[in-house]
């Protein structure tokens, strides 16, 4: 697929209109859907050899801590069948040295950051939402990371009380104006349930999905592939699960849904905006093309045109499912 | 680390030719100004496999040895994904992204430079040996099945020494034993400059060896990697400048900047 990729030299100046691509959470507007899920894009310039970040519809931050993390030992990643575990551990330097080294780099990027954060202890999410929401004019919207599968304090399986994730939105909301997206994962049980909750809680949209929990075992030493012993699979792998849950979602609840979940190309994009995603955010996708979110944009405005659709809100939510034929008996 | 990220390319080659050298290593060659350029021994490309993305992850070769604007990539069957690469044809094409990472750096005035290679991690270390005036090249193996055909190092500097394993060519025993002998050979061992790049417990005996006889050197650390660009933090390696990612900030490493044991 990407052996086909289109020039850079575009061809978008020779056509006449452009396809308008605009989605929105709240009051903050995308110029278009595509932006990268968080941990996959580094916490900086990574990849501005590659990517226009001015381009991109938004960038995610990699999750941010109170304090600073070291992850998880060695190995950390590896690869399974059209996918890859990951163990890393929310490896980031902490809230300190996001705002010290990383806000003025955003600050001069049109493009809107969305800052994913995770709390450790009780009050984390309080500390992260009142030092974030003090730069607003950077930060424009906060994604609560629920389901790290790789960490204790924090992680998954601690996110498993409904009345703990109810709590950590309430606070969040109660501490900033900023957008609010809460991250899920099927790991934490229901999700259309859970969904429910944090949107009475005050989330403003959802992000699905996070990475699932797997295990891949050596056989010459018997041992698990990554030191962590489980890992979050992400990649193709999981593409149909994050299709499904966005689109059960999309059916229960009128909000918007960043979807996340091995899109590598624009018709995986197209998959999910067609189940009603408002933004799609490639993760594994940048390790295997670091150009892949150019790529899917280019893409997904080339699919656009030659199908006659000037708008994505135009072909956004239009899955239906043909009326069912009668079982053979 | 961003000046190294702004020389990347990333583009899609023609193999012009793709074959068996020895019993174990093959060798791919293609052509591009653009990851050829600059190139220093010790960086390393991404190649993907396929175009299909399946196997999903790219993976990183050292780059073995660069003639104008042609590249060579020695490496080995060590699993699916390089077992299709060696199925490739003259004609195919792979997407490539390179040159990345930091390389050895060049030989020190004053010092004997030793190069310490075991197993695939010989093509950086030959390619050193090709670009620089060095005095040593050890080569360990487990035996003569990795011994590389003559012409692979007619332009390589400095004495050629071979280990194997089972004894079966050069010196019985791991690659260590040739850096001892030659450790022993010296008035003043701190005078020796190791580089090295091999399996890391080899890597680990060489780095304590140097550590005994307070011998300065660098060792090309690959860690499992993902995206080799220093964003999705799979390849870690501890340092005196904290726990960095080994795509960016090495592979290359001094032994004295190393704060982690290999193995």
């Amino acid at each position: 697929m990407t052996m086909n990729r289109p020039k850079q030299k575009n061809k978008e100046a020779k056509t006449p209109a452009a396809v308008d691509m605009t989605c929105r959470i709240k009051d903050l507007v995308f110029k278009n859907p595509v932006t990268v899920a968080s941990g996959t894009f580094g916490t900086k310039d990574e990849y501005t050899s590659c990517v226009d970040y001015e381009k991109l519809g938004a960038v995610i931050t990699k999750t941010i801590t109170v304090k600073p993390r070291r992850g998880n030992p060695m190995p950390r990643i590896c690869e399974t069948p059209s996918g890859m575990l990951n163990a890393i551990g929310l490896q980031n330097k902490g809230l300190e040295d996001f705002i010290e080294n990383k806000i003025p780099y955003f600050a001069g990027i049109k493009t809107p950051l969305i800052v994913n954060i995770a709390g450790e202890e009780e009050n984390d999410f309080e500390i992260l939402v009142k030092a974030l929401h003090a730069h607003k004019k950077v930060v424009k919207a906060l994604e609560i990371n629920l389901s790290c599968p790789n960490v204790e304090a924090g992680g998954v399986s601690g996110m498993k009380k409904k009345e703990k994730i109810e709590k950590i939105i309430k606070t969040v909301r109660g501490e900033t104006d900023l957008p609010i997206v809460a991250k899920l994962s099927p790991e934490l049980g229901d999700v259309i349930e859970i969904a429910g909750e944090v949107l009475r809680a005050g989330a403003d949209g959802l992000s699905l999905i996070n990475t699932l929990k797997g295990l891949a075992v050596n056989i010459r030493t018997r041992q698990p592939r990554i030191a962590n012993v489980t890992g979050g699979l992400s990649g193709p792998a999981i593409r149909p699960v994050a299709l499904r849950y966005v689109y059960e979602v999309k059916k229960n609840y009128q909000v918007p849904v960043i979807a996340s979940g091995g899109i590598l190309t624009a018709d995986d994009a197209m998959e999910f905006i067609i189940v009603g995603a408002d933004l799609i955010a490639l993760g594994t996708a940048n390790f295997v093309n670091p150009t892949a979110t150019m790529d899917v944009l280019r893409g997904i405005e080339t699919f656009c045109r030659n199908q006659g659709i000037m708008s994505l809100s135009q072909i956004r939510g239009t899955f239906h499912v043909p009326p069912r034929q009668s079982c053979w008996q | 680390m961003s000046s190294a990220r702004s020389k990347m390319q990333d583009e899609v080659v023609t193999i012009l030719d793709n074959r068996k050298i020895n019993e174990k290593y093959f060798k791919l060659t293609f052509a591009s100004k653009k990851l050829s350029r600059g190139v220093v021994p010790g960086q390393f490309l991404q190649l993907q496999i396929q175009p299909t993305f399946d196997p999903l992850l790219r993976r990183p070769f050292s780059y073995y040895r660069i003639k104008g604007e042609r590249v060579e990539v020695l490496y080995e069957i060590l699993g699916r994904g390089t077992g299709i690469l060696s199925q490739k044809g003259k004609g195919s094409r792979v997407r490539i992204l390179g040159p990345l990472g930091n390389p050895f750096s060049k030989p020190k005035a004053k010092k004997t430079t030793v190069l310490v290679a075991g197993g695939i991690g010989l093509p950086p270390l030959v390619f050193f040996a090709e670009k620089n005036k060095v005095d040593y090249l050890l080569i360990g193996g487990k035996s003569k099945a990795e011994v590389l055909p003559k012409s692979e190092l007619s332009k390589v500097s400095g004495k050629v020494l071979y280990a194997t394993n089972d004894g079966s060519y050069g010196k019985k025993g791991f690659v260590t034993v040739l850096l001892d002998e030659l450790i022993h050979q010296q008035e003043d061992p701190r005078n020796l400059f190791v580089q090295t790049c091999g399996p890391k417990v080899m890597m680990q005996a060489v780095i304590d060896l140097a550590r005994k006889y307070e011998i300065p050197g660098e060792a090309s650390i690959d860690e499992t990697m993902g995206c080799g660009v220093g964003a999705c933090l799979g390849c870690m390696v501890e340092t005196d400048k904290g726990l960095v990612p080994s795509c960016v900030e090495g592979p290359v490493f001094a032994f004295d900047s190393i704060r982690q044991s290999l193995v």
